[in-house]
Parts: C-alpha cells; sequence; structure tokens
C-alpha cells in the first residue's frame, strides 16, 4: 500500500461566506468526518501546511493582484471586484494557506516522504488567472504547486488532469504558452456551463501549442463517455507528452447528485478516473501524483468520492 | 449598428487590367478570398473571387496534356476584368449591419464591398466580420453562466427575471429571445457572470417561470 499524504489546516475553514453559499466550509468538515467515519483518516499520513512565503505564490500570480486581493479583504469586501466571488477578512490569508497545502502536497511527494498526497483545501484555484480571481477562486493552488516542483524539486515536465466540472480557465491561462505543463481538462461543454471556456480546438499557443486539451461534454453525459474520452484523449496525450509527476485538479462536482452542472457520474465514474490517473502516474511519473481538491458542492457525494479517490491513490 | 462599424477598411483592392496571376498572388499574400476590382478614384468595376479564378483555369486543366508552364501563361495573360463579375451586390456606408447580413444571405455572397456616397470603395464586410459580431453579442468565450428562461410572450415580461437576477447582484453580460415552442411564449438566454447560478435559477423558478433544460434543446 502506498503512503499518502492528507493535507488540511483547520484554519481552512476560516474563508466563509457572509450569506448562503455552495462553496462553504462544512464542504472540508463533510470530507474529513466521513474519512474518520470509515477508519480511512488514520491511515493517512497528516500534514499541516504553513503559511507560505510570498515568493511561492509569485511564481504563478501578479504582485499587483495579491495586493489588491489584500486590501480587498483588509477593507471588508463582500466580494472580489464587486463580481461573484466572495470574501471575508480571512479570504487573502485562507487563500495563501490553500496555496500552501498544494505546495505541502507536492513537497510530500518530491521529497519521498509521502508517495501521493491528497490536498483538502479551499477556497479552490482552478478559475484563478494570474492576475484576476473568480468562480469562488482566488489563488491557482494547482498551478502554484506545479510551479513550487519546477523551481524546488528539479521537475521539468508535469502533466494536470482537470476532472472538475467546471473548466479550469486560471489553470489553462496560466500555461497557455508553456510547453513544460501539459493541462489536460474533461468538463461540462462551456455553451451550457459557466466559465464559458474549454472548447476543444483551444490546444495552447506558441510554444506551448498542444500541450493544452480541452475534452467538453454533452449535458448528461456520464461514466462511459469519460471513460472513453480518457481511453482515447487522455493516455495518447500522456504517451506523447512523457510527465514526470501527475498533478490532479480533483473536483467532484461532475457527479449526478451535484446540483451546479448536468453531467451524470456516479461514484463508479470517480473510481475510474482516479484509477485510470493512478495508471498513468505509474507508468510515466514513477507512481508521483499529487491531488488537489477543487469543487464538488453535494456534501454526501463528495465525501463519499473523496474517500474512493483516496482509496484509490493507496493502491500500488 | 452601421456596417462601419464592423467593416474592415483596409481593402485589398486589384485594378481592371492586372493579370489573374497577380490577384491570386495578391489573395494568398493578403489570405483574402475575393479583390474588388477598382478603377480611377477607387470606384468600384467589379469584384474577383479564388473561385472566379478556379473556374477560368478550367478549360486550360481539362486539356490532355497541359502542362504548369501553360496554366501559368495563361492566368498571366489574362486580366482580371475579363473574369471579375460586373454586377457586384454592395453596401452602403448607411446601411445597418442587419442590412448586411440580409444581403449577405439573401444574396449568398461572401463580402459586400461598402461604398461612400460617390460609389468609391470605403471597406469591406464579410460573412467572417458578421458572425464575429454575433460571437461578440452572444457572450460566447465571456467568463458566464448560461440560464435559458421560458416566459410570456406579453409586454414587460423580461422585467421580472431581471429583477431577480439583479438582487442577487450578478452582471448580465448577454440577452438573446427567440420564440419558444410554445405558442404565447418566448425563450430568453442569458449569459450571465457568475459561477453560482444555483440560487438564481431555484428563485427564477420561485417566481413562476420555466428554467429550460439542456435536455429540452438536444432535438
Amino acid at each position: 500500500m502506498k503512503n499518502v499524504a492528507y493535507v488540511y489546516h483547520p484554519d481552512h475553514l476560516l474563508h466563509a461566506s457572509p450569506f448562503e453559499h455552495p462553496e462553504s466550509p462544512d464542504r472540508l468538515n463533510a470530507i474529513n468526518k466521513h474519512l474518520e467515519d470509515v477508519g480511512l483518516l488514520k491511515t493517512l499520513m497528516p500534514v499541516t501546511p504553513d503559511y507560505p512565503d510570498n515568493g511561492d505564490i509569485l511564481r504563478v500570480h501578479d504582485p499587483d493582484y495579491l495586493r489588491k486581493l489584500e486590501l480587498a479583504c483588509r477593507r471588508g469586501d463582500l466580494t472580489l471586484d464587486a463580481e461573484d466571488t466572495y470574501l471575508n477578512k480571512n479570504s487573502y490569508l485562507i487563500a495563501l494557506l490553500s496555496a500552501a497545502g498544494a505546495i505541502a502536497g507536492a513537497d510530500a511527494v518530491a521529497t519521498g516522504k509521502a508517495h501521493r498526497a491528497f490536498c483538502a483545501v479551499r477556497p479552490p484555484g482552478h478559475h484563478a488567472e494570474r492576475a484576476k480571481g473568480m468562480g469562488f477562486c482566488l489563488l491557482n493552488n494547482a498551478s502554484i504547486a506545479v510551479r513550487s516542483l519546477q523551481a524546488l524539486h528539479g521537475v521539468s515536465r508535469v502533466m494536470i488532469i482537470d476532472w472538475d466540472v467546471h473548466h479550469g480557465n486560471g489553470t489553462q491561462s496560466i500555461f497557455w504558452e508553456d510547453p513544460s505543463v501539459f493541462f489536460f481538462s474533461i468538463h461540462e461543454n462551456p455553451a451550457f456551463l459557466y466559465p464559458g471556456t474549454g472548447r476543444r480546438w483551444e490546444t495552447g499557443n506558441g510554444a506551448g501549442e498542444g500541450t493544452t486539451l480541452n475534452a467538453p461534454m454533452a449535458p448528461g453525459a456520464g461514466d462511459d463517455e469519460y471513460r472513453l474520452v480518457c481511453e482515447q484523449l487522455l493516455a495518447p496525450a500522456a504517451e506523447r507528452f512523457r510527465p514526470e509527476f501527475l498533478v490532479l485538479s480533483a473536483g467532484f462536482d461532475a457527479h449526478r447528485d451535484d446540483p451546479l452542472a448536468d453531467i451524470q457520474l456516479t461514484d463508479e465514474g470517480f473510481h475510474f478516473l482516479s484509477e485510470f490517473a493512478v495508471a498513468l502516474a505509474n507508468q510515466y511519473c514513477g507512481g508521483k501524483v499529487v491531488s488537489v481538491l477543487e469543487g464538488g458542492y453535494e456534501r454526501e457525494s463528495l465525501a463519499r468520492c473523496t474517500e474512493i479517490h483516496i482509496r484509490e491513490l493507496q493502491k500500488n | 449598428m452601421f456596417v462601419t462599424r464592423r467593416m474592415q477598411r483596409k481593402v485589398v483592392v486589384i485594378a481592371p487590367s492586372a493579370s489573374l496571376q497577380d490577384a491570386r498572388r495578391l489573395m494568398r499574400g493578403q489570405n483574402v478570398r475575393q479583390l474588388p476590382v477598382t478603377g480611377e478614384d477607387n470606384k468600384l468595376l467589379g469584384i474577383v473571387s479564388d473561385r472566379d479564378i478556379r473556374e477560368a483555369m478550367l478549360p486550360v486543366e481539362l486539356l490532355s496534356g497541359s502542362s504548369e508552364n501553360e496554366r501559368e501563361k495563361m492566368l498571366e495573360s489574362t486580366p482580371v476584368e475579363k473574369v471579375m463579375t460586373r454586377k457586384v451586390v454592395t453596401a452602403t456606408v448607411n446601411d445597418s449591419l442587419e442590412d448586411a447580413i440580409t444581403l449577405l444571405h439573401d444574396f449568398r455572397v461572401n463580402s459586400l464591398p461598402v461604398l461612400d456616397d460617390k460609389g468609391c470603395v470605403a471597406g469591406i464586410i464579410t460573412r467572417t466580420d458578421v458572425l464575429k459580431a454575433f460571437i461578440e453579442a452572444l457572450g460566447v468565450g465571456e467568463i458566464s453562466s448560461r440560464l435559458e428562461v421560458v416566459v410570456p410572450d406579453v409586454p414587460g415580461s423580461l422585467v421580472g427575471v431581471m429583477t431577480i437576477i439583479k438582487s442577487f447582484h450578478v452582471n448580465i453580460k448577454s440577452i438573446l429571445t427567440t420564440g419558444h415552442t410554445e405558442p404565447g411564449t418566448l425563450a430568453v438566454f442569458f449569459r450571465i457572470a457568475t459561477l453560482n447560478v444555483g440560487p438564481i435559477r431555484k428563485a427564477i423558478q420561485e417566481a413562476g417561470y420555466r428554467i429550460l433544460d439542456p435536455a429540452d434543446f438536444r432535438e
């Protein structure tokens, strides 16, 4: 059995909406309670991240954006740029901590302290662009982890697999022209769902042409359709790219019970996705996977599928 | 909106006496599929398309044993005015974008030279320009969620829905209405700047409107 790090910090709960909101602290409470109830938590290696150095964040984000975000939180703004992403007084610090969680997971795996890692962090990250937060995301946790792997651990080629039901527009834009990071996203067709990007012809630009791959799925698609895309699109892409490290943007909102979208994955679908990712990691990356939580808003399926996901990470 | 807002002002034109070879080179170099043919003072005389050139070459190509050389010679020796279309479908600087769209559709042409009051070429508008205008108007590619609501086809019925969206402090990026399959109703498509559509959808439903599901658009 593989040693899996479970990255979590109780302060993640301090970023909370002033009004009823699907991205709320009890998402993590639900996951923690479930993992404890089924006896999984005690089999994991606990990692508590420390607040990060600004330099770790600046590898991805614009310094002016960080200042703006910090100021907005201090000032008590309820939303970022008066748009849909909420803030409270703690949000800036907790966004840093969320990024730190992803870095800590990457660090644990890169240094061999753990074989794999699951980072139970929030706020999520994959919608956040270099200089703009949006879609409940403030800092792009997965991207920050990728950059820290490259800067501190001598990793050159990283593949990101993003199966959150929404397209990871932030991550895509950050690595759009970067041939060293392959971004693969499978999500509901953007004609029907936020954020409206991630069409199949968005494939990167310049030196990064061909290292972005999008698989938009029709509303109503389920396990079979996802399986087909993994086998026919993702596997050949990994074969061509030969990543040294796998980073997962693991959202669980493509589940049929999730209210935010129209994709119909079952628990078995998430079992398959996790198994498939681990197999890719074993084939190309010496098994190294860091999985970072993104969305997932229906508490029961979120907790259940996180358990299923972590159990796959534990397998050889 | 007038065509002048969307037309390209830098128009690649050609003289009537120029050869088909010049025309083909110009099209390839400038990545256009047609060239307005202009005389003195930029007056429009005709239009020549890549298709006109292909059709002009057909007889030579069909000759058995015609060499590359002969084809090139034919292109070199044929002036544009010999193959150009003289009755050109055009727009004027005073036409609206709606006029241009209708002309492009009804006359099945790919582009319209846009003429000023003196009959001189002031610009050109192509199907691509029109599609771009639509993409922008629909809010495609803007960070947003789509929301589809059926409202009664009566004055003011949109206000109710928009008031609900406003109460969530969410911006509307675009609105499109079309007739719905049920008589007396309209389908309204919103692009709204939020990921969190759930509560808005719920509030709209609770107010008595019907929300369309993606599955409703299959057939």
